[in-house]
């Protein structure tokens, strides 16, 4: 099943043109990994799927449903959640916190005047399960901003796997992280999108290399190809425009 | 004598005071995203000050010189050890300190000269009335509107002749991307804010013999200043000289026409702006 | 976070409720109404708190709900002959949160400068309405109002007894503060410190921010308006002040000089303000400069307020115990 239809997205910022016609299909449970050089415009991609821009034109259809120009608290809703490359958390709340607001926001208990989440053991034990899973339940009182980088990106994570999305989006999740904890993290990612779509973002080859079943080079606003990893590894145009200027 | 062209005569000499007050203030908010609570406070204290002055010297145009220059000094000394301080905070602080400092300001006011309202009089050239092709108007109302379309005149012409003006101007417009060009932002805001301090210490005291020197003034022009920058759009030059010019019409009018409610309008013609149209006329969105 | 001092909270519940009640017992009249004075600004505090400390929104508006509650209170005594105690509280409670909830759905989409700009202007204009609409506010002359003694049935409280006076206030405000606390543990009391900390983020996780933010308002609203209705039978006057911007920056004061960061904080900071306001008015006309001083002050060293430093006192004598 096609989960997600981008369709010839166009962006411009103020006339600066950053998308030029944007087309790829995920399909559902895919882990679909987005390269590129810097600054061909992934994160704005993401940035429109997920609600924060309004592209100029095209169509986003999710589940086919067109989905473009909704707000992120509703794509949400639609279980269309995404990460941040640069870490954005709720620094003063604990790491518990920090997950179980995504969690009960996900069963609806939102903006309740009667209801406290401190009783409620469903969200609390979701919200255990989550923080386990991140590998932070030794951490899980301590304040967000007190967390070393690694466990920052892991928390950033875990707020995203929060709201049960069934399409996730990862910005750069191992951005800045050393070798291990780089390992680490894609052992994490693996888990975490277990019956899930994924796509990611990502610099790092052998993150994308041993993540991905499919892959799709953005290039100059347009999605140069998609395909296989090794089709991808091995295409002349691709290592022309990015893998070549390593 | 025509009413109605004295009542437009009014009109202009409040807007260009009100300019005056509220250049300043919309450009430390576009330049620094600082919402200036105590900038009327300036304006007060240098008419309190000028008064003083004025009863120690006997001369007008000392005040014109030397309470803007102190206002200078002590907005720069303001921005830098006090607003830079707090400005790692975040917005929330900035706002409570500009607040505090106008609270602490008012106060001292009081303390040093009391709560009672202060005479100032002008002799000489100035007091007296000029006949304008058949109207008779006050001189000193004249001067004032002079003295605002002068300095308004000097500042366009410093930004955009001058190297500092580009600065100042490419910092309201994105102070990141300045500091990136190697230019020193603090110093540049600490400028403006001081220079901003000092206009609003001019109009301050040529403010003197038109309005009441009292404890409640600068909370009266501070709100029309904010309903200036407010419409003519947060860090607009422009936009403060029309909304001023607006405003003083609405205000002179306002008095004849609808007594009862022409401070209320004002209000309301804030708040709507602000629902319409957040980011004013000609300002950017911030 | 809540830190505790003895092992549980209850005992300092159990304390306070003590001295609270046995007060009337062992202070002189004047110090009774002290104490009903800080009681109903505790809660107005309280209630800006939970916009400014909580929800990280500066409002400068928050006395345009005490005094549109006073007001109210005030001029429907004066017209509804008969009408009972709680009646006006109730009628003035409801403006206010009426006002707010209209209010609140004009401020949807602003923040910081913004936010507090329109606050303001409200404020203002509800003010310059105050002062031009005489037949109904008394204009500069204000409201006198006479306390409704309350029916229970068998037998009647005198409300103007100053003893009587300060438990029903003690109940019922008692009762408020008491629900705000509660407050803080609910879902919508979590949701509020996403809006403080990250209004981004809070939307990409399911929140809209925009309905947040309106019904928080509403909430302080109800509160700052019920201490509003309680401020006029208080003081058994209502003047102009009551929904002047001073009367939001009293909030202001209050709220932050007792700590922005616990509940308890502005509870602390009324108290305070008031108590040094009746001290040092004997003292000097200008006690508002000491709030001043001590506001900047803890603006630029102590951000966290009294109720900070106690916090800290409170852990460093914990530290050195261990």
């Amino acid at each position: 099943m096609e989960i997600l239809q981008v369709k010839n997205i166009y962006k411009d910022f103020s006339g600066l043109e950053v998308l030029m016609g944007v087309n790829f299909i995920v399909k559902a449970n895919e882990k679909h990994a987005i390269i590129g050089p810097n600054g061909a415009g992934k994160t704005t991609l993401f940035n429109i799927i997920s609600g924060k821009y309004k592209p100029s034109s095209g169509s986003i259809l999710f589940k086919e449903k067109d989905v473009v120009g909704l707000p992120p608290h509703i794509l949400n809703h639609l279980r269309i959640c995404r990460s941040f490359q640069i870490t954005n958390i709720f620094q003063n709340l604990t790491v518990f916190e920090n997950v179980r607001a995504g969690v009960r926001s996900q069963v609806g208990m939102r903006y309740h005047l009667f209801k406290t989440p401190d009783r409620d053991s469903k969200i609390n034990a979701r919200t255990e399960e989550i923080i386990e899973k991140i590998g932070l339940t030794e951490v899980k009182q301590r304040l967000a901003h007190e967390l070393s980088y690694g466990q920052q990106r892991a928390l950033e994570i875990g707020i995203t796997l929060s709201s049960d999305p069934e399409l996730i989006l990862l910005d750069e999740p191992t951005a800045g992280m050393t070798r291990e904890e780089t390992e680490e993290m894609v052992k994490m990612m693996r888990s975490v999108a277990e019956n899930r779509t994924l796509i990611i973002i990502e610099h790092d080859m052998d993150v994308v290399f041993s993540l991905a079943d499919t892959i799709s080079v953005l290039h100059n606003g347009t999605i140069l190809t998609s395909g296989k990893p090794e089709a991808i590894r091995n295409d002349p145009k691709v290592k022309d425009a990015y893998l070549g200027e390593e | 004598m025509n009413v109605t062209t004295i009542f437009i005569l009014h009109g202009l000499v409040y807007a260009g005071l009100l300019f005056l007050v509220s250049s300043g203030l919309t450009l430390v908010f576009g330049m620094m995203n600082v919402l200036n609570f105590a900038h009327a406070s300036f304006y007060m204290l240098a008419a309190y000050f000028s008064y003083s002055l004025l009863i120690w010297t006997g001369n007008f145009y000392l005040s014109l010189i030397v309470c803007p220059f102190l206002l200078f000094v002590i907005g720069a000394a303001i921005e830098r050890f006090l607003l830079r301080r707090v400005h790692v905070l975040g917005h929330v602080h900035e706002l409570l300190l500009t607040f505090g400092i106008a609270f602490i300001i008012s106060e001292l006011v009081k303390w040093v000269w009391g709560t009672a309202p202060l005479p100032v009089t002008i002799k000489g050239f100035l007091d007296g009335n000029l006949n304008l092709f058949g109207t008779v108007y006050p001189t000193y109302r004249l001067f004032v509107l002079f003295c605002s379309i002068l300095i308004g005149l000097l500042m366009t012409l410093l930004l955009l002749k001058t190297r500092m003006g580009i600065i100042v101007r490419s910092a309201v417009d994105d102070s990141e991307m300045v500091s990136a060009l190697g230019v020193n932002t603090p110093k540049v805001f600490m400028f403006v804010f001081a220079l901003g301090a000092a206009l609003s210490a001019f109009a301050g005291v040529i403010s003197g013999p038109l309005l009441s020197t009292n404890t409640g003034m600068a909370n009266t022009i501070l709100v029309d200043a904010f309903v200036v920058i407010v419409i003519g759009g947060f860090g607009s030059l422009i936009g403060a000289v029309i909304a001023s010019l607006m405003i003083g019409q609405l205000q002179s009018f306002g008095v004849l026409l609808f007594p009862k409610f022409s401070l209320a309008l004002i209000y309301m013609l804030m708040a709507i702006v602000l629902i319409l149209k957040p980011s004013g006329f000609f300002g950017e969105k911030k | 976070m809540e830190k505790r001092i003895f092992k549980s909270i209850w005992i300092w519940v159990l304390i306070v409720l003590v001295i609270m009640v046995s007060f009337p017992l062992l202070a002189k009249p004047h110090q009774v109404n002290l104490l009903t004075e800080m009681i109903v600004f505790s809660l107005y505090a309280v209630s800006y708190n939970l916009l400014l400390g909580f929800g990280g929104l500066l409002s400068f508006g928050h006395g345009m709900f005490l005094g549109l509650s006073a007001f109210t209170t005030g001029a429907m005594l004066q017209r509804i002959p008969g009408l009972p105690f709680f009646g006006a509280v109730l009628l003035g409670t409801l403006i206010a949160t009426l006002v707010g909830l209209g209010i609140g759905c004009l401020l949807l989409r602003h923040k910081g400068a913004y936010y507090a700009l329109l606050t303001l202007a409200f404020n203002a204009l509800f003010y310059a309405i105050a002062i031009k609409w005489q037949k109904v506010t008394g204009g500069d002359d204000g409201l006198p109002i006479k306390r409704p003694n309350i029916h229970l049935g068998f037998t009647q409280l005198s409300m103007s007894d100053v003893t009587v006076f300060y438990y029903v206030t003690l109940v019922v405000i008692g009762c408020a503060l008491l629900f705000c606390w509660y407050f803080t543990k609910t879902a919508m009391g979590k949701t509020v410190l996403l809006l403080r900390e990250n209004e981004e983020r809070m939307q990409f996780i399911g929140y809209d921010p925009s309905i947040s933010r309106l019904i928080l308002f509403t909430f302080t609203a109800f509160f700052a308006g019920l201490a509003g209705s309680f401020y006029a039978l208080f003081f058994k006057f209502v003047g102009v002040d009551a929904i002047s911007i001073d009367m939001t920056t009293t909030a202001l004061l209050m709220t932050f000089i007792g700590g922005t960061k616990h509940f308890f904080g502005p509870v602390l900071g009324a108290g305070f303000y008031i108590y040094f306001q009746n001290f040092l008015s004997d003292v000097t006309d200008r006690w508002p400069l000491f709030m001043g001083i001590l506001f900047i002050l803890l603006v630029l060293f102590v951000p966290r307020g009294l109720s900070g430093l106690i916090q800290s006192l409170v852990d460093h004598l914990r530290k050195t115990k261990n």
